[in-house]
């Protein structure tokens, strides 16, 4: 592997990627969403957190409310941004003259990951810190800790679902199949694999359950969103006692590295 | 030791036996065409050549590098125009060599003169996304030949471009090649590749049928050149005194045109039999053996 090449690549898909109109909408949307929810958010009353009436609220209440938009709406970038990443060339053709190139197909993976994470990154710093820098100008005593933490860890479960997509990229021949595996993940994670449905079929509170939840990369999120943030920690119901935001991390990162790894081994013997 | 070596190379895809048993080797410096009609295995071999499809058996040395297990370096030389060119819809000309030639290591400098000298020195801050098909094949040329590699893969090179255009691929590919490139090239179109290559395989079904200099596949063939002689009235009477001139292999009569398959030195004795049958000749003009025929009488064999 020749990091050159991995730069090269993440470069051009980055460049590629960000000119998309619907990445600027992205920010857009992520900077309109957080000022309304500063500003007119109102979900009652948790923890010591006053939510209640209009007028801007600090970054804890704002953060609680963004969830409910973040959650669902973050894995949908993802899955957008990586699903065509290779299975688009392939149907356009760019990418076997990419692979006419002194080029490995591990490089071209890494690149497309970290250039399609970079994307993920700048649409989300742009839109919350915008936002941030506005709700500083009207809130005394912002705690900027728990803002960063909020913003890193829905990066990161941006990357967790471009890493699942590109996985479906390498598998599926058609852009329209990896499309529609992209919209199952999305239910699966979102839908289905949740609290309030698989609470209702499983017994509450057994701690297999609790575990079996944290497997979920949208659940890993609020976790580790819950751990961090102190006013927010009990946000989550029956998080195991052995579990720190350390450990969600590495979780969360190995679900990048196990499906870049799956990728790798799919895409290394296709025929293009 | 050949720049490219292909080997016994024979590729199944779900039961289709698309390249079958395949051997070649092309010597640095050679323009080779590898032809044959659609679906002959051209391009299945042309991406063996570069690692995109992997063989079924067999093996493929670029450079003496075996594609599969040296990938890398057996690509490290390589220039590639594929059939069709596609490239990243928000990059301009100019950022899209720049990638490329990061890819391959060579000097980003030469990006800029690269485009000029295929005509697109205008348009180098212009979208791709915004370029017509023939700007995108100029494109396509244009990227293969950063870092100026010592061997050119042109996939159809003039495939889908107007006279002019595939006119200019032409003098290109020889001015490379003077250059000291080694072309391999792939066309289902004769006449282009009658032009500039020196060496032709012809490919069926997957299979080697010929191999050889353009001169000797004439040759073994036995196609011989053709008189063509239009005539003021033309009559069965002349035909057959034509028929039996020595030489003659075989003649036939379309309205007022006349065509001899024979002997080139039999004309003279053919024309005087024309006017002392009393035709009276008003043009003439041989024609020489074209790819065409030689195609043809290989695939009509299979």
């Amino acid at each position: 592997m020749d990091g050159r090449t991995i730069y090269a690549i993440s470069k051009k898909e980055f460049m590629d990627n960000w000119r998309n109109k619907w990445v600027m909408a992205v920010s857009a949307i992520f900077l309109i969403l957080t000022l309304v929810t500063s500003y007119f958010g109102s979900t009652g009353t948790f923890n010591s957190i006053d939510t209640e009436g209009v007028g801007w609220r600090n970054i804890d209440a704002t953060i609680l409310v963004m969830l409910i938009f973040v959650m669902p709406l973050v894995p949908i970038i993802g899955l957008m941004l990586g699903y065509a990443a290779l299975v688009g060339e392939r149907e356009k053709g760019s990418l076997e003259l990419m692979l006419s190139y002194p080029v490995e197909r591990i490089e071209i993976l890494a690149g497309k990951l970290f250039g399609l994470g970079a994307v993920m990154a700048a649409a989300t710093f742009i839109g919350f810190g915008v936002a941030g820098i506005i709700i500083a100008l009207n809130v005394k005593g912002v705690q900027w800790g728990n803002y960063a933490v909020f913003v890193l860890a829905s990066v990161l479960l941006g990357i967790v679902f471009i890493s699942i997509s590109m996985l479906f990229s390498a598998i599926f021949k058609k852009r329209s199949a990896a499309m529609g595996g992209a919209v199952f993940l999305w239910f699966f994670f979102e839908m289905i694999w949740r609290d309030p449905l698989i609470s209702g079929i499983m017994s509450t509170g057994s701690s297999w359950y609790c575990a079996a939840k944290l497997i979920n990369p949208v659940e890993e999120y609020l976790t580790l969103i819950s751990v961090s943030i102190s006013s927010l920690n009990g946000l989550v119901r029956c998080i195991p006692s052995f579990v720190n935001a350390q450990f969600i991390i590495a979780v969360i990162l190995s679900w990048v590295a196990g499906t870049f790894a799956l990728t790798w081994y799919i895409f290394n013997k296709k025929d293009l | 030791m050949g720049i490219v070596e292909i080997r016994n190379l024979t590729k199944d895809y779900e039961g289709v036996r698309a390249v079958d048993n395949l051997s070649l080797e092309i010597e640095k410096g050679e323009i080779f065409a590898l032809l044959g009609p659609n679906g002959a295995g051209k391009t299945t071999t042309i991406k063996s050549m570069l690692g995109l499809i992997f063989p079924s058996s067999g093996e493929i040395k670029i450079n003496g590098f075996g594609v599969t297990k040296e990938g890398k370096r057996a690509r490290k030389n390589i220039g590639y125009l594929p059939e069709r060119v596609a490239f990243y819809d928000n990059l301009t000309a100019i950022q899209t060599m720049e990638f490329y030639a990061e890819l391959r290591g060579a000097d980003k400098s030469e990006c800029m003169e690269l485009l000029r000298e295929v005509g697109l020195g205008d348009e180098v801050n212009k979208k791709v996304g915004n370029y017509s098909k023939g700007m995108m094949q100029r494109l396509g040329l244009a990227q293969a030949m950063i870092g100026n590699p010592s061997l050119l893969i042109l996939d159809e090179p003039t495939g889908g471009l107007d006279p002019r255009g595939s006119w200019q691929i032409r003098q290109k590919i020889k001015e490379l090649n003077e250059n000291g490139a080694t072309i391999f090239l792939s066309s289902h179109i004769l006449s282009e590749v009658q032009e500039v290559s020196n060496r032709v395989a012809i490919l069926n079904h997957g299979k080697l049928i010929a191999l050889d200099t353009l001169d000797n596949l004439g040759k073994k063939l036995d196609i011989q050149p053709s008189l063509v002689i239009e005539l003021q009235r033309p009559s069965q009477h002349i035909l057959n005194r034509v028929k039996q001139i020595k030489g003659v292999k075989d003649a036939d009569m379309s309205g007022n045109v006349i065509k001899v398959r024979c002997n080139p030195r039999a004309k003279t004795n053919i024309i005087r039999a024309i006017e002392d049958g009393g035709g009276k000749i008003l043009d003439f003009r041989t024609v020489e053996p074209s790819l065409e025929e030689v195609f043809l009488r290989f695939t009509e064999d299979e």
